[in-house]
């Protein structure tokens, strides 16, 4: 990994200095202005999407289940779970409740569209899940666009949502920072166990490291796809759904699909990660914080903030060419080192 | 009312939505042939669709420009190419990671070289050089419908058979596939698979780059941030509905081109825009269901991605 960092910065710094930066200052900026002082702030709240998306996707993932549909489970979560922060009447935490439980049985809906695909008509799920976000995209801009937006509004949105039925700030911490912070790395924790000392845990990830192999130890493939495919759409419904009643309080269309960019940084920091709960609070902090660096950096110097995205996939793509396991092993064997074995592909991905 | 829905002029819309998807889904089916599952054609179109638009504004050359998208797919190939074939990393984590990699760098780019967000649109107006052609564009029905079209459209509909001939009737083609097939069999016969795969991404990068100068310089003349907008995607299911065979993948083509003209002409008669935007998706997604059972390969695939 460390490989991959270099890599990627270097990268990045040569990308600045071709279009007439100075890749110094701006990294310099970068890391001040994400990982110091109030940008240490908005890291933190900038964590709670990035790593609930991490989450959700390492849940499919270590089961051979590879979801690309985490921006639609998002939108299709959000979209519902807003609706029912606005129409639900009742004192303003049961409303919450129970709009965190639609958000998130609307987001396991979209992702079993795909799963039953898989399950029952042996369609590729990588395949539809991704195509599903485009079609959650324009059914979610319809919805707020027509039936469910503000009337005569400039642009497309619901209305705000109720003041007494939104996600709490955290009472400390100097405010700006959503208490679904605390769920997040309760869900770590969670997730953390689940996955090393439950049944669940060890068969999902027999799974993931062979279908024919889990089939023959007696799991059944097929329900397990369904249930991992439908707990990471509820997880990503779920941060859909805080994203509107913890951050922005109304349904923007706009707003949310460019929110959507959450789903692939989650994407990212699971793979950076291995899979691995803790691993993905401390990639999902490095990477939130190179992103909320990123503004920093672009009001200071001018180079554009999305340097941060795609210094984040360059990391990914060092990483998954396994860049460091060869440097590595080269260093370790003294010798030129042939295509890697299929047991190191296996290890790469699932437990490093 | 289906009558005003299609008509001639509908048929002239469904080839131009086609082309950059066909241009895309021939170099995914040429990779699919020599083994390599290809799912970056998504970020090598937006990068081939940036690079035109930049070499246009720049040069003011539709060839530079095409060469330029040429060259920026074929640079993200050689990364899946890197860490595919020589690394032996997963084919399809690196394809999403290259896609989102190709959204990083345009995203960046964009307001970097040229101070602009969301959309850029190149001096001088230039678009991929277009070609009636005397005589035949004059036929009815298929004469403005085939032949007035541009450069990389004429290029798509030929490649359609010169692929078929390539990987059926040639030494090379029948490599390629042996490589893709029995790839340790290929390699006894002194047949080096890397090489072949090697080729058959990069073929796959000029062509999904050249796909996105289409795009980008085919009809309007302007680069807008993910304006690739799921056309490569859509490409990678028409190799999995036409299963590699180059006139399966421009069937494939052909109903997506059919189903965004038809949204178009939708919105035309007053449906919301969504309608069209989720039609190609929709469509794609039930064609994907009716032709189940052809994908045991990718299932696999897929399966051992972990």
């Amino acid at each position: 990994m460390t490989v991959a960092l270099v890599v990627a910065f270097g990268l990045g710094a040569v990308v600045i200095a071709l279009t007439g930066g100075d890749p110094l200052a701006a990294f310099g900026e970068m890391l001040t202005g994400g990982f110091t002082g109030s940008g240490l702030r908005n890291t933190l709240s900038r964590m709670i999407p990035i790593v609930g998306m991490a989450l959700a996707f390492s849940l499919a993932f270590r089961s051979g289940v590879l979801n690309l549909g985490g921006e639609g489970q998002m939108l299709m979560g959000a979209l519902f779970g807003t609706m029912t922060a606005i129409v639900l009447p009742g004192p303003g935490p049961v409303v919450i409740v129970a709009a965190l439980l639609v958000g998130a049985a609307v987001g396991a809906l979209w992702a079993l569209l795909p799963a039953l695909g898989q399950t029952k008509f042996q369609v590729p799920l990588l395949i539809t899940s991704l195509l599903l976000n485009y079609v959650a995209r324009a059914t979610t801009s319809y919805l707020v666009r027509y039936p469910f937006g503000e009337p005569g509004a400039a642009f497309a949105s619901t209305v705000a949502v109720p003041e007494s039925n939104r996600i709490p700030d955290f009472p400390f911490l100097g405010g700006g920072i959503s208490i679904s912070l605390f769920f997040v790395f309760g869900l770590v924790a969670l997730l953390a166990v689940v996955y090393r000392r439950s049944v669940f845990g060890y068969e999902t990830a027999m799974l993931g490291f062979s279908g024919p192999f889990a089939r023959y130890g007696g799991v059944d493939v097929e329900r397990k796809t369904l249930l991992v495919m439908a707990s990471a759409g509820a997880i990503g419904g779920l941060v859909g759904s805080h994203l509107v009643l913890g951050e922005t309080y109304r349904y923007i269309d706009a707003d949310m699909i460019a929110q959507t960019g959450f789903a692939w940084t989650g994407l990212m920091v699971s793979l950076l990660a291995a899979n691995r709960p803790v691993a993905i609070l401390l990639a999902g902090f490095f990477f939130a914080g190179l992103q909320i660096g990123g503004f920093a950096m672009e009001r200071a110097t001018k180079v554009s903030w999305q340097l941060a995205e795609m210094i984040q996939a360059l990391v990914i793509v060092a990483v998954v060419s396994r860049l460091g396991l060869t440097w590595r092993r080269r260093r370790k064997l003294g010798e030129e080192v042939g295509p890697p074995q299929p047991e190191m592909e296996t290890a790469h991905v699932g437990e490093v | 009312m289906l009558a005003q829905l299609v008509d001639m002029s509908l048929w002239e819309s469904v080839v131009r939505a086609l082309i950059p998807v066909l241009l895309a889904a021939i170099g995914g089916l040429i990779c699919e042939r020599a083994g390599v599952f290809q799912i970056s054609l998504e970020g090598m179109m937006l990068a081939g669709a940036f690079a035109a638009v930049a070499a246009a504004h720049v040069t003011g050359s539709a060839l530079a420009a095409a060469a330029a998208a040429a060259v920026a797919g074929v640079l993200l190939s050689l990364v899946l190419a890197f860490g595919a074939v020589s690394r032996g990393g997963n084919a399809i984590v690196l394809g999403v990671a290259i896609n989102i990699l190709a959204v990083g760098l345009t995203s960046f780019l964009l307001p970097q070289l040229f101070g602009v967000r969301g959309s850029f649109q190149p001096e001088g107006g230039v678009r991929i050089l277009r070609i009636a052609i005397p005589g035949l564009s004059d036929l009815p029905f298929i004469g403005p419908v085939l032949f007035n079209l541009s450069i990389l459209g004429y290029a798509a509909l030929l490649l359609v058979p010169a692929t078929w001939l390539f990987l059926f009737r040639t030494q090379l083609g029948l490599r390629l596939r042996g490589v893709g097939e029995r790839p340790l069999a290929a390699e006894t016969l002194g047949v080096s698979s890397t090489v072949y795969r090697y080729a058959a991404v990069v073929a796959s990068g000029v062509l999904a780059g050249l796909a996105g100068a289409q795009l980008a310089l085919g009809n309007v003349g302007v680069f807008t941030e993910g304006i690739s907008s799921g056309r490569g995607w859509i490409a990678v299911v028409a190799v999995m509905l036409g299963r590699a065979h180059p006139f399966g993948v421009l069937a494939a083509c052909l109903l997506f081109g059919f189903t965004e003209a038809f949204g178009f002409r939708l919105q035309g008669q007053g449906y919301p825009v969504q309608i069209t935007d989720a039609l190609p998706f929709v469509v794609t997604l039930v064609a994907l269901v009716i032709a189940r059972k052809r994908f045991r390969r990718l299932l696999d695939l897929t399966a051992s991605t972990v």
